[in-house]
């Protein structure tokens, strides 16, 4: 039994290798699988043969199957994590410690309905409202840009520092910010994707507004959850539009996380049977809300999901049914030697399962170094920020590699615990 | 001398079990291309459903969507009697100007709430667009808060039916009748009264200005006319050309196909891969034989590859299958999935359009599998040594 060499090897001749010959024989060389192969023996040599080596030299018999297999689940198992941390990053917001205490008020019509500017007086004496600033959506594309990844918004900047909870200023002074109507404070990560400095100008063309900007970098910040966005006076936006009586949004922040529910039902209340009707709601729930308009995408990658979940099912299944179904012959001499089936059964669940555990350390743990190690952020022009493989994630691809591992040994276990031994003997293929 | 087709398909039937596998995998691979892209073509045909070359739609210039743009009665009045600008039976202008707004809405079965566009038109506006027609109920009243929703819409959002209100703030407009755009963007729409929208969200402007020019000399005209008078700032273009470029939202669906196909087949080729060297490693004697009977290695190259293609290809027509089959149920069933167009900032609604063309790639896809994967094991069983596949039990 020890002699586990693969017959399909020696079959192949070893001088005058073509390109797939050369594939093959650096498939070998450099294949760790091989080298578990090589380790086995060695165990083997010196301990002798138990049920474990049984195993893993069973497992790497044929090198060939075993590497595309692990290669097979391993791609699976990959673009599993991969669609999951896709939708994580399309679905769940980035969770800030801030963003509980930070209301959103929007026009109840839609969020492109704008507010009348008058109605600050009567936000900022509502009872558990520390800070108010009007925000405002610019939508604006970055010099020369189709389409600008990153959102500017109109604040007033001496209220909006009573907004920013975390995040520091990295860079320059927020007091020139203030002080300089045409001046803007910019994200880190903006500045960084632009290489910008202090004093550059940043030049935007409105699409929502028919106004353009050119604003000078005062003050930088950085350590939010989104160190992206650009800030500007809102004064700047009336001038220009020469529209000093509306603002797009209202953005507070509330003494703290229990009186906001409070809070939110009386900015409501205070507007309600106006011209402007307002709806608050927590900065979270506000882009949950942005993130359901997306409709139906979480749907689609669940559904693509399940699709490469069975098809990882069909692969392992099947390559296992076909390593038994080679294996026939010596399984029934195992069987007349006294074997149980019970034991059978573990064989082959070790072996399937292995196989599927390593597949899945190969692919999960490819997938988490790309995505932590590849710049995204800049590869999808801000289209993916995060993209954050999580804990839960891999857990979630490693549960389903281990399930298949284990359905796929069914199928064999069954077929090998019904054949009599006989028949079993008699098998050729 | 080439080995009949017979042999492969043969084999291919013999081994069943793995065969069937191996096409399953593919099938869900292919499946998943197609549908990913029919998708992205559904957003695709909305755009290019909509408008007629023979309109103009005026715009600020600047401005990417009509959501975005703003045209001031000012601008409106020189607009409107432009020479080049065509003339009904009863000797109006044909000119429109409309209002566009985005209206926050509850979504039907309490899934939170979405954007819907509220368009405001006028008497001329319906007739530049004869595409849309009324199905159900009446059109509105100029005048009157009333409102017509598509068809669509009307599936997916609470309170769009006959005699069901659209909440805009503290204002309620009826819904009094239902339309249908023949699946254009206006079926993602809901109509009004351009006055009536006008003054209850307090707009003085309007969004864009739709007209039709009087013959295609006059179109060009007015498009020049338009681009040289800076005073004016606003961009004429074709309507068909506007949402013919209104395609933005497709780019992720599209993308997101390549990228999944291509890291779905990866896991494809190696599943083909271990069938067919399984498949040559249990015919080595055959293979052996074949050689004897005088058979050339690249005869058997070209069998192992067909045999292989044709697994794969089976896979690919499955799949191909399986994606119509849930194209039609689903239209069948009158579901359409939502997404937000990002430059309406409105909800549109498209469904699966699995085209002739769509299928062709699905099939040339999974043969591009098939060759793929069996590529190494064909020259591998060419490169037995016959003395010793003969032998072999």
């Amino acid at each position: 039994m020890s002699e586990a060499r693969p017959e399909s090897q020696s079959a192949v001749p070893s001088e005058g290798r073509s390109v797939g010959g050369w594939f093959l024989y650096a498939l070998g060389f450099y294949n760790p699988i091989s080298w578990i192969g090589w380790l086995a023996r060695v165990w083997v040599r010196q301990f002798g043969l138990g049920p474990f080596s049984f195993v893993i030299l069973n497992a790497v018999r044929n090198q060939r199957r075993a590497t595309l297999t692990v290669l097979s689940v391993a791609s699976s198992c990959a673009l599993l994590v991969t669609l999951l941390t896709l939708q994580r990053e399309l679905t769940v917001p980035p969770e800030s410690e801030g963003a509980s205490l930070r209301i959103i008020a929007r026009n109840k019509v839609s969020l492109a309905q704008p507010l009348p500017a008058k109605q600050l007086s009567i936000v900022e004496r509502i009872p558990g409202v520390v800070a108010v600033s009007p925000f405002t959506f610019f939508g604006g594309n970055y010099k020369g840009e189709e389409m600008t990844s990153f959102a500017q918004f109109a604040v007033d900047p001496a209220r909006f520092r009573g907004l920013l909870v975390e995040g520091r200023i990295s860079d320059g002074s927020y007091d020139d910010f203030i002080r300089d109507r045409n001046s803007c404070f910019v994200g880190a990560d903006t500045m960084k994707r632009y290489h910008l400095k202090i004093g550059d100008r940043m030049k935007f063309t409105g699409t929502f507004y028919p106004v353009d900007l050119d604003l000078r970098i005062a003050a930088v910040f950085q350590g939010t959850v989104d160190d992206r966005g650009v800030f500007f006076h809102h004064k700047l936006l009336d001038e220009l539009t020469g529209d000093p009586g509306t603002v797009g949004t209202w953005y507070l922040r509330v003494a703290s996380a229990e009186v906001s529910n409070d809070v939110i039902a009386r900015v409501n209340k205070a507007f309600e049977n106006s011209s402007a009707e307002v709806r608050a709601e927590t900065e979270r729930a506000f882009q949950m809300g942005f993130i359901s308009m997306l409709g139906n995408v979480k749907v689609l990658t669940l559904s693509i999901s399940a699709v490469v979940v069975f098809t990882l099912m069909l692969v392992t299944v099947s390559t296992m049914s076909m390593a038994i179904r080679e294996r026939f012959r010596e399984l029934a001499i195992l069987k007349a030697l006294g074997y149980r089936r019970r034991e059978l059964f573990s064989f082959i669940l070790a072996e399937s399962f292995g196989l599927a555990a390593l597949g899945a350390v190969v692919g999960i743990g490819g997938a988490w170094a790309v995505w932590t190690f590849v710049d995204l952020q800049r590869l999808t022009n801000g289209f993916l920020v995060y993209f954050e493989v999580t804990v839960r994630t891999m857990a979630w691809g490693a549960a389903v590699a281990a399930t298949l591992g284990i359905l796929a040994a069914i199928g064999p276990s069954v077929a090998v615990a019904r054949m009599s031994v006989v028949e079993g003997l008699r098998t050729l293929d | 001398m080439a080995l009949p087709l017979r042999y492969n398909f043969r084999n291919v039937v013999v081994r069943w079990r793995t065969t069937l596998f191996t096409v399953l995998g593919v099938a869900a691979v292919v499946a998943v291309f197609v549908l990913l892209r029919a998708l992205a073509r559904g957003i695709e045909s909305t755009s290019g459903n909509t408008g007629d070359p023979r309109n103009i739609l005026v715009v600020r210039k600047g401005s990417q969507a009509e959501s975005g743009s703003l045209v001031t009665r000012t601008q409106f009045r020189t607009l409107q009697y432009f020479d080049e600008i065509a003339r009904n039976e009863r000797g109006e202008a044909v000119v429109s100007a409309e209002l566009v707004m985005i209206v926050s809405a509850p979504r039907r079965g309490g899934a939170g709430e979405a954007n819907t566009l509220l368009r405001g038109v006028t008497p001329r506006g319906m007739e530049l667009r004869p595409q849309v027609t009324l199905v159900e109920g009446r059109w509105f009243q100029p005048g009157h808060r009333e409102v017509v929703v598509s068809r669509r819409l009307s599936g997916r959002f609470e309170g769009f039916e006959i005699g069901g209100t659209l909440k805009a703030g503290p204002d309620h407009l009826k819904v009094v009748g239902i339309f249908d755009g023949q699946g254009s963007a206006f079926d993602s729409e809901a109509w009004m009264d351009a006055d009536e929208a006008r003054s209850i969200f307090d707009r003085e402007q309007y969004s864009s200005v739709l007209l039709r020019p009087r013959d295609s000399a006059a179109a060009q005209a007015i498009i020049l006319r338009l681009e040289q008078d800076k005073r004016l700032g606003l961009r004429g273009e074709s309507e068909t050309l506007y949402y013919s470029k209104q395609t933005m939202t497709a780019a992720p669906f599209r993308i997101l196909g390549g990228i999944l196909g291509v890291a779905m087949s990866v896991g494809a080729v190696f599943a083909a891969m271990n069938t067919m060297y399984a498949s040559v490693a249990a015919r080595t004697r055959e293979v052996g034989t074949l050689r004897v009977l005088g058979f050339s290695q690249s005869s058997v190259v070209m069998s192992f590859m067909m045999e292989g293609t044709l697994v794969a290809l089976m896979g690919g027509i499955v799949g191909c299958g399986l994606a119509l089959a849930l194209s039609v149920y689903v239209q069948a069933r009158g579901v359409y999935f939502g997404t937000m167009d990002f430059q309406s900032f409105a909800e549109t609604l498209f469904q699966f359009r699995v085209t002739p063309d769509l299928v062709g790639l699905g099939l040339l896809f999974s043969i591009g599998i098939g060759l793929v994967g069996s590529l190494l094991p064909a020259l591998r069983a060419s490169r037995l040594p016959v003395i010793a596949a003969l032998k072999s039990v």
